[in-house]
């Protein structure tokens, strides 16, 4: 202890520090209490016993740094700061959950990700930070405002002695509010405890007057800051003519088209632009036309050349055939050949065949009773591939079987049998004007009287109600749907000669066990209904 | 006495039954105030103003290119598809990162009574403020139409008619980082309150005076003051320590709570909040090695000081190395398709330069710090730290932009090559950090004089009734 109290005293000497001399002699002044200087905290602390013995109340203690122990020595009672700030956590917490919940789930509500609209858990981590955030501030507001701060005028400054309580000295102050303030008995009582320096505090005399220039600035930027708010104000109440002001055109607007927009850019006049002549989009690669229509082109042109040559023409527009070059002076063919291939359906281009497809189907399937046409149908005429184009595998199979599933099995049924979920829905609600989905499984529809080209041919352009699959499926795709098409109707209609030797012994085996089985089973439930029977007839009696 | 000496006391070395001092030298209060307000008083150094011109040009050069940017639109970064977030996002979250140290050190330190952190947390709490504003910057600019940034905040709009999207990991960052940069402001502010006090009560200049005067809100020394004061600071300092560890968690939550493959893991947030302190432990070092030698200020920030921030740098780093080895182990773990390719992508994948120059920075070069020859070593420590930051830069690198580049659309994927414009941002971030920071080192008082003098009162009351 003695070391600290010599050293800071050599430090004091060697400052030659501040003049008393001019606080002395204030009676005329009002008296605010007697401070008394300490140079370190032991004697603050022992001097401070003593005043709060001596019973003395309003008392202080200035310090350069928290002095621990000093509360109990000054009999400092706890602060309430706790709980102002507990109260301003909980509001934090309160005001984000009210304020999320109001804004996602009630106000504005839609949906995203897949999360309900109050989805508390994705709410808590704005509500954490809100509520540290408010418990913050009213630790840090709470703590100035219970401590009467910012306070730029303290009598206790007025000594200039005092501005080392910033840097290494100690005071202890006694308030003339007390109830037992008496200077004399203060001023001795304080001169008693290991001090060099006891003063009276008086009114602070320097001139209240805050320097002039302080007012120009402040009126200044006070009234500057307004201007902004009052011209948002006036835009908000006001009516203007002129349209708004956007500082970056190109960026409130767009230039980009959109689809089926009109451009000025070109002739035409369209913003969707056409295949550039001569090109050939990545993956629309189509060069293969009897692998493009499963029909035999070759043999088509022979039967009826105006159809091949308008097939070929709805998959390659460039195309120029000597009928059509012919037939260009016909207004409705030159308007077809302008036609783009819109959808990518190649036998769009092919009403006539379309149409007559359709009735000759009518004829074909469905309506077995309906009198035949006198002309035979395009349908039937068509010289339509007889065989799949693809190597038939497992791989072709495995993936026809997947895009079956995809597209086909939602009407027709994973099996074929035409009762997918949208039939079995559809007799629910629709029951009345609903046409089925055909079975896969009918005579009429195997390869010998439908040809692969003919059951691709449908896929790709639809029949009756159901729509053309060509630009949804990829062609190879649609022909690997029809190898498994077939693979279905042979699967519940061969006959055991179609399979190998080897196994027929097994399939004939299983055969037999599963007839058994069902068998049984069907036994088992007969006697099950006999009994209830029995049993129902005997319980009322 | 001068204070620019130590006086060979080596305080690295615990002696049982005794405490190794935290302040050297036979320093008393006033020598205290003495070095930290002569920082302030003096003239500047030549080294200050050379820095400050530095900085200050690469602020002007930032300002500029962003309203270059403002003017011409994103596309001057090299911001592409697949790779929308670049450069400015792993800027944002570099510097965020950076900004954890400040107020850990405060906090955490504080709430556990590590009093070592007395010499060291008013620079590294500055640091954090100003790194969360470098950091502020990046996504205010990223939005695009910066004017419109203030769509951020739920306010009730008569021409949106709509609210924010409460539910999206990006707009709880702007709460977390705005809350972050608000508690941390008003925690460095209070800490420092009372030695603005000692600046206004040194002050011989009238407007010096005035300025200190109204900053420091009249505070006088009071002990009723201060008992509510301690109170306060120690309230602020429990909401800060989860705050910190927040903030991290939730910028990892915009990775995490998206589906990109090297982003969507559990693992995120602790691993984020370990690298945040180790990126800023490092940058704290980084910064105070130098500023101690230039402001003299060896005997408060002694060679203890930096030897524990080096202990936390090793075992975070050690931290971020396993969080590494956990993230391939739970893509061969998972066997996911994607995220076993992000992974096997990122360390030899087109960026595996990324890879391993983050790994051999963040993983390796701490494991140094095992010697305490190095430990104790200032410009060994501030090699390392910058090793450590350049890492830290990079793992953010390689996790926005190799994720992105190869995502779940293998046609879309590219290679992400930077503008000099976010070369010049990269850059000019630094200039405003540094530029902050040099501001604050005159203006401000560098180190936190109050709790100084207390530790220093506690020497004494231990030294002075060890003797009977």
């Amino acid at each position: 202890m003695l070391r600290v109290r010599q050293e800071q005293e050599t430090t004091d000497g060697s400052q030659a520090f501040y003049n008393c001399e001019l606080m002395s002699e204030n009676n005329e002044k009002k008296v605010h209490g007697i401070v008394a200087e300490y140079t370190s905290v032991d004697t603050l602390l022992a001097a401070c016993r003593r005043v709060r013995d001596a019973g003395y109340e309003k008392t202080d203690a200035f310090t350069p740094f928290p002095v621990h122990g000093i509360d109990k020595a000054l009999g400092i009672k706890p602060t309430v700061l706790p709980w102002i700030v507990l109260g301003a956590g909980l509001t934090g917490t309160a005001t984000a959950l009210v304020m999320q919940i109001w804004m996602n789930a009630i106000d504005y509500q839609y949906i995203i990700s897949g999360k309900p609209f109050l989805s508390l858990p994705a709410f808590m981590p704005v509500a954490f930070e809100l509520t540290v955030l408010f418990a913050s501030f009213g630790a840090f507001f709470g703590m100035w405002a219970l401590n009467g701060l910012p306070r730029f005028s303290n009598p206790v400054f007025t000594d200039p002695r005092f501005d080392r309580v910033t840097d290494d000295r100690f005071f202890l102050y006694i308030d003339s509010k007390d109830g037992q303030f008496d200077r004399g008995g203060v001023e001795k009582l304080l001169g008693d405890t290991e001090t060099d320096y006891v003063q009276t505090v008086v009114d602070d005399d320097s001139s209240d007057k805050v320097p002039k220039p302080f007012f120009v600035i402040w009126g200044l930027v006070a009234s500057l800051s307004v201007v902004p708010l009052l011209i948002v104000l006036k835009m908000r109440v006001s009516h203007s003519s002129q349209p708004r002001f956007h500082v970056f055109y190109d960026m409130d607007f767009s230039p980009a088209k959109d689809a089926q927009q009109y451009s000025t850019l070109f002739r035409d006049g369209r913003a969707m632009r056409p295949d550039v002549p001569g090109t050939v989009a990545r993956g629309e690669m189509q060069a293969d036309l009897d692998f493009m229509t499963g029909i035999d082109m070759n043999a088509l042109s022979v039967i009826d050349r105006p159809r091949a040559d308008r097939l070929v023409r709805s998959f390659n527009p460039l195309y120029q055939t000597e009928a059509q070059s012919a037939q260009e002076s016909k207004p409705d063919d030159a308007t077809q050949a302008e036609k783009p291939n819109v959808g990518g359906d190649p036998v769009g281009g092919d009403p006539a065949g379309d149409k007559s497809g359709t009735e000759a189907d009518k004829s074909d399937s469905d309506q077995p009773g309906a009198e035949p046409t006198a002309k035979p149908s395009v349908m039937d005429t068509t010289p339509w591939l007889r065989v799949n184009p693809l190597v038939l595998d497992e791989k072709v199979l495995a993936n026809g079987r997947k895009n079956f599933g995809i597209y086909c099995s939602v009407c027709h049924g994973m099996n074929g049998s035409g009762n997918g979920l949208v039939n079995v829905r559809a007799q629910k609600i629709l029951a009345a004007e609903w046409i089925p989905p055909s079975s896969l499984h009918q005579d009429t529809l195997y390869a010998d009287k439908y040809p692969d080209g003919k059951l691709f041919s449908t896929i790709s352009n639809g029949i009756r109600k159901m729509p053309g699959y060509s630009g949804q499926i990829k062609t190879r795709d649609r022909w690997e749907i029809v190898a498994y098409v077939r693979a279905l109707q042979l699967s519940q209609n061969a006959s055991i000669d179609q399979i190998s030797e080897s196994q027929r012994e097994s399939i004939l085996k299983e055969q037999a066990e599963a007839q058994k089985a069902l068998k049984e089973k069907a036994d088992a439930e007969a006697k099950a209904a006999q009994d209830k029977a029995a049993k129902a007839a005997k319980d009322p009696a | 006495m001068s204070l620019a000496i130590p006086n060979g006391l080596d305080n690295t070395v615990e002696q049982p039954g005794e405490r190794a001092p935290l302040v050297l030298g036979d320093t008393t209060y006033h020598d205290i105030t003495e070095a930290v307000c002569q920082v302030a008083e003096r003239k500047p150094s030549t080294s200050w103003v050379i820095g400050f011109l530095i900085s200050f040009a690469l602020l002007q050069w930032l300002g500029i290119c962003i309203l270059y940017l403002i003017y011409t639109g994103v596309g001057v970064w090299g911001n592409r598809s697949p790779v929308f977030w670049g450069w400015p996002i792993v800027n944002f979250v570099f510097w965020v990162g950076i900004g954890h140290a400040g107020t850990l050190i405060s906090a955490i330190l504080f709430l556990f009574r590590q009093e070592w952190r007395t010499s060291i947390n008013r620079a590294a709490e500055a640091m954090t403020i100003f790194a969360v504003v470098c950091a502020g910057t990046f996504p205010g600019i990223h939005v695009g139409r910066a004017w419109l940034a203030f769509w951020l905040a739920p306010y009730p709009s008569l021409n949106l008619w709509m609210w924010p999207q409460f539910r999206s990991p990006l707009l709880w960052d702007v709460f977390a980082v705005s809350t972050y940069g608000t508690v941390s402001l008003l925690f460095w502010y209070m800490g420092m309150v009372p030695d603005l006090a000692t600046f206004r009560d040194r002050s011989t200049n009238k407007w010096r005076r005035m300025a200190y005067g109204v900053l420091s809100l009249g505070w006088s020394g009071s002990s009723r003051h201060w008992m509510r004061y301690e109170k306060a600071y120690a309230l602020l300092a429990a909401f800060a320590a989860p705050l910190v560890l927040s903030v991290h968690t939730i910028v990892s939550f915009d990775f995490a709570v998206s589906q990109v493959p090297g982003w969507h893991t559990t693992i995120f947030p602790p691993y984020f909040v370990a690298g945040a302190i180790f990126s800023g432990f490092a940058m704290v070092l980084t910064l105070m090695i130098p500023a101690r030698k230039m402001l003299g200020l060896e005997n408060l920030i002694t060679i203890r000081h930096l030897d524990n921030m080096c202990k936390i740098i090793l075992a975070t780093g050690s931290i971020v190395g396993l969080a590494y080895g956990t993230e391939f182990f739970i893509a061969w773990y998972g066997q996911v398709q994607e995220e076993k390719f992000a992974f096997t992508n990122r360390a030899f994948g087109p960026y595996w330069w990324a890879y391993w120059t983050m790994v051999t920075c963040n993983v390796v070069s701490p494991q140094l710090f095992w010697f305490k020859k190095l430990r104790t070593t200032p410009w060994m420590i501030v090699l390392v730290c910058i090793f450590v930051n350049i890492g830290m830069w990079f793992e953010r690198f390689v996790i926005v932009v190799t994720s992105l580049s190869r995502d779940y659309l293998p046609s879309a994927w590219a290679y992400f090559s930077p503008t000099w414009v976010d070369w010049s941002m990269l850059i000019g971030s630094f200039g405003l950090f540094f530029t902050l920071f040099l501001l604050f080192c005159r203006l401000m008082p560098v180190i936190n004089m109050a709790e100084t003098k207390a530790t220093l009162a506690k020497q004494y009351h231990v030294s002075n009734h060890g003797d009977h």
